[in-house]
Formats: C-alpha cells, sequence, structure tokens
C-alpha cells in the first residue's frame, strides 16, 4: 500500500541508500581470441528487504556479476569502469586484506553445488567454525558451539552430530544446509545465492527454498539471487532483473515484469517457462486402443555379479535400479516418467531400448521378450531412444550428414542413392538447415545437438521414441523450442512418446498420462486430468507441492508472507 | 597442430623433434666425416674447428657418430614403443570389450606384471633371449604392454559408457561397428599421448641396454654404447660420454615435451 | 579404514605376487635358452644336456616344477647359486640391505625435495620460480640414469675434483661418515630423474586441488592466503602425493640396478647384473621376486596411509 505513494524507487523513503549499488560497471575478459565482454554497463541497485533475483540463460554473465561482486576476478579479467558500493564504501578501491574482511563477513555466498563447493577432508563442523573464529575472532572451541547453534538453526536435526562429519558422510540437502548456515554466520549485509537448489532434487531443493524463506525472514538479510529459472524466482524474490548477454534488459517488482514485461527478452523467457495451465499436447489418443509396448514385473538389480567379481571391484550401492515395475504406453500416447535422481526411471529408459538386463517381459507388437538378447533389430528399429546430454549423445568424429544416414542404412529405410535427400530432408524436419549434414557435432550448439538427436532416432520411422531427460541440460529458451519441436513431432508422425523428465511443470503441460517413480518402484500412474484427484499417491503430492505452477501466488507457500507485504 | 605448438612446452618440444628428424633423415648426408674412421693422431680431443664435437678414444669424430647413431636410437624408440602399443592396445581393447571374467582375469595378470619394474622386465627378457637390438626391442615391447593395455582399456570404458556409443547399441549396430567406428576413433587420443611419452622411456631404455651390453652391439653408433665406450676414458675426455648421453637426454626430452602438449590439447579441462 | 578395505588390499597383493611368480617362471623357463642350455653352453652334448636337466629337475612337467619351487620358496628355500655354489637366501641377504639403504637414502631425498618444489611451483604458478621448475623437472626425467651417473663422476669423483668416491661402499654401522660420502653420487643419481618427475606431478595435483571449487569457496569465505594453503589445498594435495611416490617407487627399483652397476654399489642389483651375466637362474627368480614383492608391498602401505590421510578412502 505504501509502495504506491513513493515511486518510482522501491524503498526509497525506508532506505537511504541500497546495500549494493553497481553503477556503469563494465567487465571484460581477455582471451586468446581477444578481448570478451562479459558485463556492459551494469546499474543494479540492491536494498534492505525485497530479495532481487537476477535471472539469465548461461554465458549472460550472471555469475560473472557475483564474482565482481565478491572481488574475486581471474587475471584476465579487466574492468574498464564503473563503480561496485556496499553501503556506499566502493569494494573496487578496497585493499586485499580490507577485501577478506568484507567477504564472509559482510557479503558471503551460497554455491551451486554442495558436494564442490565443501572441502572433502575438512569435518563439516570446522568448515563453519572457521568463518567465526576469522571474522568474529572466536577461539575454535567457542566457534564449534555456535557453529552447532547455526546447523539447528537450518533445521539439521541432529547438529552435534554433523558438526563432526566429512562432506562425504552427509546427504545433499544437509551439505547445503551446512553451506547456508556458513553464509549466515556473520550476519552479512547481503548474500549472494548462486542457483543454490540446480544440484538438488526437486524436494531437498523446495526444502532449502523453504529454508531460504525463512532464514532471510528471521533474520532481514539482504539477498541477491542468482538463477536461471524464472519460475523459482518469481517465488521467492520480490524484484526481478534480467541479464542478457552482459545487459540488464529489464528490472522492476516480480508482480509487474511477470504481468506486464515490456522486454522482447524478457517475453521470450516468460513464455519459455513451462506451464502446466498452458498445454502443449495433441489430445490423448483413444485409450481402448490397447497397449503398444508393455512392461511386465520388469525388475532390475544392480548387484548381480558373481561372488569374486563383487569382491575384487566392490560394485557401487547407490543405484536402485528397478523393482517389478508394471506399465503400458499406448500408440501415439506421450507417457510422462517423473522421479528424482536414483529413481530408476533411466535404468526403466534402459530396459526398454535392450540396453540393460531385466527380469520381467516386455510386449511389444504381439510379442513378448523376456531377456535382453532377445530383443532383436526389428524391435530396436521401432522403439528409439534421445539421451540427455547433447554434448555426448553424438560421436564426435562423425559428421552429422553420417550420424543421420546410419539408421537409414543400418534398417536398410531408403534406397542408398537417396540418403542424401533423406538427410537434408530429416535436418529441415527438426528445423535446421540442410548444410549442417557436412558438419561435425563440435559446431554445433546444445539445441542444435539435441535436435539432430531427435532427428536420428525420428530417422528410424520408429513407433515409440523415449526421451531420456532430453531438456535437461539445456537453457529455458532452447528447452521450450527443443519440447515445441517434439511434440510438433510427435503430432505429425504419431509415434508414441515415453518422456522422462524430472521436470514436473514441463511434463504436466505435454504428457497425457504421468508415472511416477520413487526407489526404483512404479508408485502412482494417472491421467493427466487427475493429477489434483484425491487419489494420487502421497509421494505423488509432495513432487507437486514442492514444484507450484509458476506465477501463481496462490499455490506458492514460501514468499506468502514476505511477498504480500510488496503487492500492490 | 598450430594450437599444439603454442604453449612453450609444445613449442620447444616440436622444435627439439624437428632437429631429431632431421638427424634421423639426413645425418650421415650431414656427416662431416665417416663414423667408422681411426683418425689416430686427433684422439681423445675436445670440440674443435675440425671436430665440432671433439673426438673419442679411436679419434672418431663425434658429430658423425652421433649423426649415424641417431637412426639406430630413434628407431629403437619408435619400433618398441610401436609393437608394445599395438599389443598393449589390441589386450587392453579386447579386455575393455568383452568384460566380465574375461576383463577381470586380464586385469589382475596385468596388475602382476606391472609390479615388475620395467628395466627388470626387460633386462630378464632380454637375457632369455639373448643380447642385441631385436630382442632387447621386443624385450622393452613386452615390458611396456601390461601399462599400455591398461591404458587402452580404461580408455575404452569411458567411451563404451558415452550417450553416442549407447545409442549406436539401442540402434542394434553390429559389435564390429560399434568398436571399430564409435570406440575406437574416440579412444585413440590418450593412446597416442601415452606412446608418445613413452617412446621417450623406450629411448632411455634402449640407450640402457646398449650401455650395459645388452642391446646395440659394436661397432654401431648407437647412443647408449657410445656412453659405454668412452667410459674408460671419460676421465681424460669427458666429450666422449657427455655427447652421446646429452644427445639421448635431448631426443627423451623432445618426445615428453610433445607428449605433454598432445595430452594438454586432448584434455579440455587443461586447455585454457 | 574398514578391515573389509584392508582384507581386499592385502589379497589384491597376494594375487599379484603370485602372478609375479608365475611370470618369472615362466620367463625363466618356458623361454627359448633352458637353463641347461644357458648354464653348459651351446656346445654341451646331448648327454651333459640330459645329466644336467635331471640334476636341476628340468625333465618334469612344467607345473611340477612350478609347484615345486613356489612350496620351496614358501619355505624359504630359493635354491643354490649355480655359479656361488651358496645357498641364493644367504647371497641375497646381504645384498639386499645394502640396496634397501641406497634405495631409502634416495627416496628420502626426493620426498623432502619434491613435494616443497611441486607444491611451491604450483603456489607461484606462471612466476618464474615455476617456470624454471617446470624446464627443470622436464629436463631432468629425459636424463637416463647411466647417463647421470657417468656425468657426476666425470665432474665430482674425477681426479680433477675427487669430491667423492667414484665407487663402493660402507656399510652405515662401520662409518656413518664413509656410507654417506660413497651414497652422495649413487642416492644423487637415482633422485634426479625422481624428484623431477614427483615434483611435476606434484605440481599438476596441487593445481587441481587449488582449481577446486572448495577452495574457491574458502577464499570466499575470507580466509586469508596462508590458511586457504595451509588448511584446505595441502591436505588435499598430500594423498596424490603419496600415490605418485608409490607408483614411482617401480621406477626407483629398476634405476637402482643401473646405478649399483656403476658405482659398484654391492646390491641387488649387481648382483643382478652378475647373475644374468652368469644365467644363475635362481638367483636371478630370487631378486625378481624380492623387487616385486617390495614394489607391491610399497604399493599396500602407500593405499594405507593414503586412506589414513584422505577420509572418502577411509570408510569405503
Amino acid at each position: 500500500m505504501e509502495r504506491a505513494i513513493v515511486p518510482p524507487v522501491p524503498d526509497a523513503a525506508q532506505a537511504p541508500a541500497p546495500v549494493l549499488e553497481i553503477r556503469d560497471y563494465t567487465l571484460g575478459y581477455n582471451t586468446p581470441a581477444g578481448r570478451f565482454e562479459a558485463l556492459k554497463s551494469i546499474d543494479l541497485q540492491v536494498w534492505r528487504g525485497p530479495t532481487l533475483g537476477l535471472v539469465g540463460e548461461s554465458g549472460s554473465g550472471k555469475t560473472s556479476l557475483a564474482w565482481a561482486i565478491m572481488r574475486y576476478l581471474p587475471e584476465n579479467a579487466v574492468e574498464n569502469s564503473g563503480t561496485i558500493e556496499l553501503s556506499g564504501e566502493n569494494l573496487r578501491a578496497k585493499s586485499v586484506p580490507e577485501i577478506l574482511a568484507i567477504r564472509g563477513r559482510r557479503i558471503s555466498m551460497v554455491f551451486q553445488d554442495p558436494s564442490t563447493s565443501l572441502n572433502p577432508a575438512i569435518r563439516l563442523g570446522d568448515q563453519i567454525a572457521e568463518v567465526l573464529v576469522q571474522h568474529r575472532g572466536l577461539t575454535l572451541k567457542e566457534a564449534r558451539g555456535e557453529g552447532e547453534a547455526l546447523l539447528a538453526r537450518t533445521g539439521i536435526t541432529r547438529p552435534a552430530d554433523m558438526m563432526l562429519r566429512y562432506p562425504h558422510e552427509a546427504s545433499g540437502g544437509e551439505k547445503q544446509r551446512v553451506v547456508i548456515a556458513t553464509a549466515f554466520a556473520c550476519n552479512p549485509e547481503l548474500i549472494i545465492f548462486d542457483e543454490p537448489t540446480t544440484a538438488l532434487d526437486i524436494i531437498t531443493a523446495r526444502q532449502i527454498l523453504e529454508l531460504f524463506g525463512r532464514l532471510r525472514d528471521e533474520t532481514g538479510v539482504t539477498a541477491l539471487y542468482i538463477s536461471h529459472d524464472l519460475g523459482l524466482v518469481s517465488r521467492i524474490a520480490q524484484d526481478v532483473a534480467v541479464i542478457h548477454d552482459g545487459v540488464i534488459v529489464e528490472r522492476g517488482s516480480c508482480a509487474s515484469i511477470f504481468k506486464a514485461p515490456r522486454q522482447p527478452y524478457t517475453k521470450a523467457l516468460l513464455a519459455a517457462v513451462p506451464r502446466p495451465d498452458l498445454r502443449i499436447a495433441p489430445p490423448a489418443p483413444d485409450a481402448s486402443a490397447g497397449d503398444l509396448l508393455s512392461v511386465e514385473d520388469v525388475s532390475v538389480n544392480y548387484g548381480n555379479a558373481p561372488a569374486l567379481l563383487r569382491f575384487l571391484s566392490p560394485p557401487r550401492a547407490d543405484a536402485y535400479g528397478a523393482r517389478s515395475v508394471s506399465l503400458g504406453v499406448r500408440p501415439g500416447e506421450i507417457l510422462g516418467i517423473v522421479g528424482e535422481s536414483g529413481s530408476g526411471k533411466s535404468t526403466l529408459a534402459k530396459v526398454l531400448v535392450g540396453l540393460q538386463t531385466f527380469e520381467g517381459r516386455l510386449s511389444f507388437g504381439g510379442r513378448a521378450f523376456t531377456s535382453r538378447r532377445m530383443i532383436d533389430r526389428d524391435y530396436r528399429r521401432a522403439v528409439q531412444i534421445v539421451f540427455q546430454h547433447p554434448d555426448a549423445s553424438l560421436n564426435p568424429r562423425q559428421r552429422i550428414g553420417t550420424i543421420l544416414s546410419r539408421p537409414l542404412r543400418l534398417y536398410d529405410l531408403v534406397p542408398p542413392a537417396d540418403i542424401a535427400a533423406r538427410v537434408r530432408a530429416l535436418l529441415e524436419e527438426v528445423l535446421l538447415d540442410a548444410d549442417f549434414a557436412a558438419r561435425y557435432p563440435h559446431q554445433l550448439s546444445g539445441g542444435e545437438k539435441q535436435r539432430v538427436a531427435i532427428a536420428r532416432a525420428f530417422a528410424a520411422e520408429p513407433s515409440l521414441v523415449i526421451c531420456d531427460e532430453i531438456t535437461s541440460s539445456l537453457d529455458v529458451s532452447v528447452q521450450a523450442s527443443v519440447a515445441r519441436l517434439l511434440i510438433e513431432l510427435q503430432r505429425r508422425t504419431g509415434t508414441a512418446c515415453i518422456f522422462i523428465t524430472h521436470d514436473l511443470n514441463l511434463v504436466r503441460q505435454l504428457a497425457h498420462r504421468i508415472a511416477v517413480m520413487q526407489h526404483g518402484k512404479l508408485v502412482d500412474l494417472f491421467d493427466i486430468a487427475d493429477v489434483t484427484s484425491d487419489a494420487r499417491d502421497a509421494y505423488t503430492r509432495s513432487l507437486l507441492a514442492a514444484v507450484p505452477i509458476p506465477f501463481d501466488a496462490e499455490t506458492d507457500p514460501v514468499t506468502s508472507e514476505a511477498g504480500a507485504g510488496n503487492m500492490p | 597442430m598450430s594450437e599444439l605448438i603454442r604453449t612453450p612446452p609444445g613449442a620447444v618440444g616440436a622444435l627439439l623433434l624437428a632437429l631429431i628428424i632431421v638427424a634421423v633423415l639426413f645425418g650421415p648426408l650431414l656427416a662431416p666425416y665417416d663414423p667408422q674412421t681411426f683418425y689416430t693422431t686427433v684422439r681423445l680431443q675436445g670440440p674443435s674447428a675440425d671436430h665440432w664435437l671433439g673426438t673419442d678414444q679411436f679419434g672418431r669424430d663425434l658429430l658423425s657418430r652421433l649423426l649415424h647413431g641417431s637412426r639406430a636410437t630413434i628407431a629403437f624408440g619408435l619400433g618398441a614403443t610401436g609393437l608394445g602399443v599395438c599389443a598393449g592396445s589390441l589386450i587392453g581393447v579386447s579386455a575393455g570389450v568383452a568384460g566380465g571374467w574375461v576383463d577381470s582375469i586380464i586385469m589382475r595378470t596385468l596388475d602382476g606384471l606391472l609390479a615388475v619394474p620395467d628395466l627388470l622386465f626387460t633386462l630378464l627378457i632380454v637375457t632369455m633371449l639373448g643380447g642385441g637390438t631385436g630382442h632387447a626391442m621386443l624385450a622393452v615391447a613386452v615390458a611396456f604392454t601390461p601399462g599400455m593395455a591398461r591404458i587402452a582399456r580404461s580408455s575404452v570404458l569411458s567411451i563404451r559408457e558415452r550417450e553416442y556409443v549407447l545409442a549406436a547399441v539401442a540402434r542394434g549396430e553390429s559389435q564390429g561397428y560399434i568398436i571399430l567406428r564409435e570406440v575406437i576413433p574416440n579412444a585413440i587420443g590418450p593412446i597416442v599421448v601415452e606412446a608418445t611419452i613413452r617412446v621417450s622411456f623406450a629411448i632411455m631404455i634402449g640407450a640402457t641396454l646398449g650401455f650395459l651390453g645388452l642391446g646395440a652391439q659394436p661397432p654401431s653408433t648407437e647412443w647408449g654404447l657410445m656412453v659405454a665406450e668412452a667410459r674408460q676414458f671419460m676421465f681424460r675426455s669427458p666429450w666422449g660420454v657427455a655427447v652421446p648421453g646429452l644427445a639421448i637426454a635431448v631426443a627423451a626430452l623432445g618426445f615428453n615435451l610433445f607428449g605433454d602438449a598432445l595430452r594438454d590439447s586432448f584434455d579440455p579441462r587443461r586447455r585454457r | 579404514m574398514s578391515p573389509s578395505y584392508l582384507a581386499r588390499r592385502l589379497s589384491a597383493v597376494l594375487l599379484v605376487l603370485l602372478i609375479v611368480t608365475f611370470a618369472v617362471f615362466a620367463i625363466t623357463t618356458i623361454l627359448p635358452g633352458n637353463a641347461a642350455v644357458m648354464i653348459l653352453g651351446e656346445y654341451a652334448t646331448e648327454d651333459q644336456l640330459l645329466a644336467l636337466e635331471q640334476r636341476l629337475g628340468l625333465d618334469r612337467p612344467w607345473y611340477v616344477q612350478y609347484l615345486s619351487w613356489i612350496a620351496n620358496i614358501l619355505q624359504g628355500d630359493f635354491g643354490m647359486s649355480l655359479r656361488l655354489s651358496l645357498p641364493v637366501s644367504e647371497v641375497v641377504g646381504d645384498a639386499f640391505w645394502n640396496s634397501a639403504s641406497l634405495a631409502v637414502t634416495a627416496l628420502v631425498t626426493v620426498t623432502v625435495i619434491a613435494i616443497p618444489i611441486g607444491i611451491l611451483a604450483a603456489l607461484k604458478r606462471g612466476t618464474i620460480a615455476d617456470l624454471g621448475i617446470s624446464l627443470l623437472a622436464y629436463v631432468g626425467t629425459a636424463f637416463p640414469e647411466f647417463v647421470t651417473a657417468t656425468l657426476l663422476l666425470v665432474f665430482l669423483a674425477g681426479p680433477a675434483t675427487g669430491f667423492f668416491p667414484a665407487g663402493g661402499f660402507v656399510a652405515p654401522n662401520e662409518s656413518f661418515a664413509g656410507f654417506v660420502s660413497h651414497v652422495v653420487l649413487p642416492a644423487g643419481t637415482l633422485s634426479l630423474i625422481l624428484t623431477a618427475h614427483i615434483a611435476r606431478q606434484v605440481r599438476s595435483e596441487m593445481l587441481d586441488v587449488l582449481g577446486s571449487d572448495y577452495i574457491r569457496a574458502a577464499r570466499l569465505k575470507g580466509l586469508r592466503e596462508r590458511t586457504v594453503v595451509r588448511r584446505h589445498a595441502l591436505p588435499n594435495s598430500l594423498a596424490p602425493a603419496v600415490a605418485v611416490i608409490s607408483l614411482d617407487i617401480g621406477y626407483l627399483l629398476g634405476g637402482i640396478i643401473v646405478v649399483e652397476e656403476i658405482f659398484a654399489w654391492p646390491g641387488l642389483g649387481r648382483l643382478l647384473i652378475l647373475a644374468l651375466e652368469n644365467r644363475d637362474l635362481p638367483v636371478i627368480q630370487a631378486i625378481t621376486l624380492l623387487l616385486a614383492t617390495v614394489y607391491a608391498l610399497s604399493n599396500l602401505i602407500s593405499d594405507i596411509v593414503i586412506a589414513a590421510l584422505d577420509p572418502r578412502v577411509r570408510y569405503e
């Protein structure tokens, strides 16, 4: 309500100066290929109170900006102009000892991947305590006591026990809580969160977000939250700045930017966020047709090696494999399979394309397959797969044309004389120029490579394509275009599709039915219309609760409190 | 290639290799004297205008002997490594492709062989076969095989899990196509790097065998043998041992530097 | 470290040694030129050969020979030296300790010099100091032992300088000063190539550690560079350094053969060369087994040290 009275600068009346103010800041890197401009004339203020979300895709410069604020720049960095001020003090003018006294005490940082940002050789407790010893002059004993209290605040149930563990003895969520406790240890003026949930599983990520919201409200710390995920930022930040190619293209309150974006880039980015309420899939096929492929009581046991081999090289104990999974795919249907990492969804994909030995039965085209060896070339032609990593799914030593011609030759689909023409047609179908045929994979972008992988799968004229996390390694905007392309091909060819993902909003946008897996088991299978039904499994519900629909304040408990104050 | 010589080690390595290649190809043409002729008036001399690198105990010109000997020395390094790499890669690739208990047995056997130091292994085999260049080369090749097999296998194993190989398997490609067209072309990088670095070891071991009298035999101008022959007179004229000794080091250094530069160019993590 | 980890490592060592016995037996028995031919020379008569083969038990099937050989070794009986007419264990015993004194001296020297140098080079990356160390390391690895040894002899033990004796051995318990003056050149020869190699490896391991996310995180906590290096980087680079040294022990054991021969050091290496010249098979077999055992055990010890240094391995 007050906001309407004091436009245009948010909170100007309450706080005389921003906590962080960046003016006309320009940063470049000297590379053998010449100067690369990472940040161009950046102006940005972070005020006490509202969290600022900084949103950008990979290569946008968002991480460079974080390093610049932390004064942690590589030797080849060149700062051409501008100031970075923390509570009115210019950080660029500070000496090294002054910067060391600021880092960890007045500005701290939470990193993307807790499994690499914690030192594997030091107990978790001591990694918190060393900050307190360094910046608050505590003795090690006092610091450990204080560290334990900090850990307790992050919701770790047995903090004393956690203090004594090494990083490899803690889960991802526990480790990220330790990193967060460390960041909050000295009550800093500003905390930079650099994609703190990206490396975590769905439900853990949600818990970390909630922790973030709670600690922010309790401490009133100013936060700069860096992310590639607009939907996520819409939930935890009050203000947002969109960065693209080193330029802040648009900034304002979340409410205004998400409701009425002004810049074309912001509009495109927003349009790319998968939203369950905006379906992109064609209508579901007739359910009475029977199953195209059915999986009956399929299990995969990774610990099956002979005793002597196990003794000589012990197996990894982390994967669940699959346990008695049964489900069917209908012709022309898009079946989504969701689950967290280690849930067995990729194992199932490998079974379906004959990459993994299994027990149980697959039925396809009136034939039954009870072992991997029975899977023959006819089956393999009809069931194709597209993998997750565009960088790894194309042979780097073969040209795109060779890659695409393989299925044509292997399955004898086209007379040899027509192969080149067919390759060109395939490329055009996935919206790539025909001259891509002469290129090598490293000359393509991630999205282009993934299009080639999709074209290779459809080249076989399959009746089922399995897409294993095919959008997970791509940027948001590329993700959307690849998903739309897949749906378009699916619509045109009538091919059935199994879409494996951990992105619940995306799968709700395009699947006809959704299967939920956990610890190798199928725990739920339902029509997309029944997604909110009470009949859903408890695990399905907790997954859905962890990933609310973007830009929908009502389904979103994280910012309900803090966010409400900023709504006009 | 231009990327290879951009770094200082790569550039120096390439320079040294170029020097060695010139010596190997044109050595006999460039040599100012006959390597076997005794010039008895100029025995055990230091460098002079007539004999740039001095002379040995029989008055033979050291530079000429060095240039002629480059072939024996380098050929030994390349030959022994080549044989070892081929045998090792074959074993390693087979083990990696076969997997299961075949792989386990092969790998445990190689572990056992790797516990015998290379030089000791070589000495054993040379002794049993009888000395001489051919047997020495074979012995070094055998000693290199286990190490090369390990590298080839780990390279194949890492490639085999790549998604493009999985895609080929899922497609139903033949085993032969997958190994020859998908796996090997991509697994070859680490093998080539290791092979280049091993040439320098092979040169050093070959020279050591020559020195011990188990490799090249007189009147060969192999560099290790040259050091051995000059040892008797080393206090009167250190040039006789220093010249071929340094030549061995230069050759080893060249292959070593070049191999490291090659490794860096293959490893995107180290490429800057 | 769990007992099962230790049991697994120990059984791996035993397996390695079993394979080594087999390989040594195969090389010395099955390859052309069996013992009888080698001992009697090419011109021996059929009858002489047969008689000797019978005496040596070479007329039995190979697996019987192998098993009886192994059985004897397990009882500490390596047979009789064919040349010296003494039990092999007696011949090898003294030589083993002489070699050990040289190897340990070299190893300690290398460890004390190479690890700090490697770490220093990594910390000073890109400076003149780093460039100098890297350059010397490259050059050092290119000199085979016999060249280094010969050059050291010429320049430090020749009549012109005569700083050190040109060869020979004095036991440390007889005269420690004598031992030191005799050990400097051979240990120095062995140390040069190993120091160069290990320093280079340690540098690259340390660079990997310094480039890791957790070092960046430590710096961004505002810790002083000294603390970052001492508490965060060094502990993580020690385990890889130990692994590098343990692998190079194999190289050391090969190099010692040549160095002992050149400096007339009465150890296993010199004995081996003598045995090879005389085709004294029992001695050759015993020395090869002994060196392989030392190497396998040193790998085992280094695995245990690594487990003690690295918490991730400790709990496997």
